[in-house]
């Protein structure tokens, strides 16, 4: 009998799996999907937001693509029970589906700020379609909006709503933006540009509560000021969906702990994306990576692994770029570690920060801020990003780089970065163009 | 497939490839829109052009959320217009800093081998860029290297 495939969740590293599964299995198997939403990319809603893009243009793979890669759906259905030992998933309508292995990959939920009337009506999260689809219907031009929190997410957003004609005020309890993407130096910086920007920013500000009035929103602040808002967007963090998996017997710390192989505790149950503790590549510890390309990467791994292949997984380096109002800021890797060597340099004429981390004479961390404009810093970004995950040996290119920050590529190039990446793939062979994925015949 | 090949010895740093390649993906003669970059070494005596060397495991490509980025039929990772978003994640995602973003468009945009008939490679008036069907590889390293030894040495 075929293999019966199980894959719980239709997010990005669900759709990596289901894909990946199909181009390498030998023998034809069987897949079945359960997903409480059609698959879609969380990573483009911003551009459904300032309607760059169709409704249309979000989903990953629409009822005929699963059809023709012979997957079996249950598609608007939440998984609530995994039986380990009996191989079965219960869904919330009471269908059961058996399985030889399964792939949890449930991925996260938006939470809100824990206070009086943060679930009123004018209050919104935007992480799902259904939640993005409720923000589109209330900004108008003119509107005032008001964002709880000033994180990555809240940030994915921020040009969507300036683009819509809306006027925005970010409010953050933590004295400083983006706490968990870039350092003090690189906040203040991307603060100025806001500011100039026409973007109102309070730091600091802790929200106390929300009151309705009449379809506007009154934001109640512990220092005063209160703010009045005709749209409130709750971007105060994710939680991983893990609650349903009470007594599946699986290991769970921050995540599902995940080996090399990014099996489970159960030897036929797979985690990947933001519910997975699996291998830091820097650090090589175990490490909850709630971004899109971990969960590519993971979905891509645990399908080649699923189909019958032996692949380890080196681990997954943290990435994250996000612009606001034409400015770039990514990070990489370790950029927070305080142990490390580090360097960095701010150009004076212009918003450009570099922030460079070693141990030893690898490069393990990387912040950088610059214009979209400037077209060295889409280079850089790339070519940090690769110094980061190859970690060559920088020999006395790192004394060179402590000096020159922004002297990046001549580094990159000369301690043949290039080299040592080309014979890495992540599946041990060429990737495929997402058209090649086999279909039924 | 054939691929670019980069003799950096004969490049003589006059950048036409530049003014080709940005006139091929953008219709502009602008050499901030070409995806092959020249580069100087050793103080502006010594130069070479860098581009996407067509990666096997095609980081873009892999990384893009949208299916946006294919593989064109000569085997050159492609950006499709039409499903680019201009997220960014591409630009993050290959570690060979060959990604670019044009803010005019909102798209991501990279060397597709110009589907066959490369630009940069026609426009070379001295053959430091050629197309042929070899393994991709490190081509400017062991140059770059050499090149940048004495400038660091003398810097020391």
């Amino acid at each position: 009998m075929a293999a019966r495939h199980l894959i719980i969740g239709g997010g990005t590293a669900g759709m990596n799996a289901i894909r990946t599964i199909r181009e390498e299995e030998s023998e034809r198997s069987a897949i079945t999907l359960v997903s409480a939403e059609n698959p879609y990319s969380r990573m483009v809603l911003p551009y459904y937001l300032d309607r760059s893009i169709a409704e249309s243009h979000v989903f990953t793979a629409t009822g005929k693509v699963l059809a023709d890669w012979g997957v079996t759906t249950h598609l608007g259905k939440r998984a609530t029970t995994l039986d380990t030992k009996a191989n079965v998933c219960t869904l919330e309508d009471g269908t059961t589906v058996a399985y030889d292995d399964c792939l949890i990959a449930t991925g996260s939920s938006a939470v809100r700020a824990p206070v009086p009337g943060a679930d009123g009506p004018g209050v919104h999260s935007f992480w799902t379609l259904d939640q993005a689809r409720g923000v589109i219907a209330q900004i108008q031009p003119g509107s005032h909006v008001v964002m709880v929190g000033a994180g990555f997410i809240a940030f994915t957003i921020l040009n969507s709503i300036l683009a819509l004609g809306a006027k925005l005020t970010i409010v953050e309890v933590a004295p400083r933006i983006l706490p968990r993407m870039i350092d003090d130096i690189g906040a203040q910086l991307v603060e100025a540009w806001l500011k100039e920007h026409g973007v109102a920013i309070r730091t600091g500000a802790k929200l106390t509560r929300i009151d309705d009035l009449k379809g506007r929103q009154r934001l109640k602040m512990a220092a005063g000021g209160d703010l009045v808002a005709d749209v409130v967007i709750m971007a105060t963090g994710i939680r991983t969906n893990l609650d349903w998996l009470k007594g599946a017997g699986v290991t769970i710390k921050q995540g599902i702990v995940v080996d090399e192989h990014l099996r489970s505790s159960v030897p036929n149950v797979y985690a990947a994306g933001d519910v997975a503790e699996g291998r830091d590549l820097i650090s090589q510890a175990n490490a909850v990576h709630a971004i899109e390309p971990t969960a590519q990467e993971h979905g891509r791994v645990v399908g080649a692994n699923m189909a019958g292949k032996d692949i380890r997984y080196r681990g997954s380096l943290i990435i994250n770029i996000v612009e606001v109002c034409h400015l770039d800021v990514a990070s990489f890797g370790a950029w927070d570690d305080t142990q490390a060597d580090a360097a960095s340099g701010v150009k004076a004429d212009r918003p450009a920060y570099r922030k460079l981390l070693w141990r030893g004479d690898r490069l393990t961390g990387a912040i950088i801020l610059g214009r979209s404009s400037d077209i060295w810093t889409t280079n850089d970004v790339g070519m940090l990003k690769g110094l980061v995950q190859s970690g060559v040996s920088l020999g006395r290119w790192k004394a060179h780089l402590k000096k020159n920050p922004f002297d990046v590529k001549p580094a990159f190039i000369a301690t043949k970065t290039t080299s040592a990446l080309l014979p890495v793939t992540i599946l041990g062979r060429p990737s495929k163009a997402p058209g090649e994925t086999p279909v039924a015949v | 497939m054939s691929v670019l090949r980069i003799h950096p010895e004969k490049c003589t740093g006059c950048l036409r490839c530049e003014l080709a390649c940005s006139y091929m993906q953008t219709g502009d003669f602008q050499p901030a829109k070409s995806v092959i970059r020249v580069s100087p070494f050793e103080g502006h005596t010594s130069y070479a052009p860098y581009t996407c060397t067509q990666c096997a495991e095609g980081w873009c490509m892999t990384a893009c959320p949208v299916g946006a980025i294919t593989i064109n039929a000569v085997g050159a990772k492609d950006v499709l217009d039409d499903r680019c978003v201009g997220c960014k994640l591409c630009t993050i995602a290959c570690p060979y800093g060959t990604m670019f973003y044009d803010p005019a468009t909102r798209k991501a945009f990279k060397c597709n081998l110009c589907g066959g008939a490369p630009a940069c490679a026609e426009a070379c008036p001295t053959a430091a860029i050629t197309y042929e069907d070899v393994t991709t590889g490190d081509w400017l390293g062991d140059f770059a290297r050499e090149r940048t030894e004495r400038v660091l040495t003398g810097g020391r």
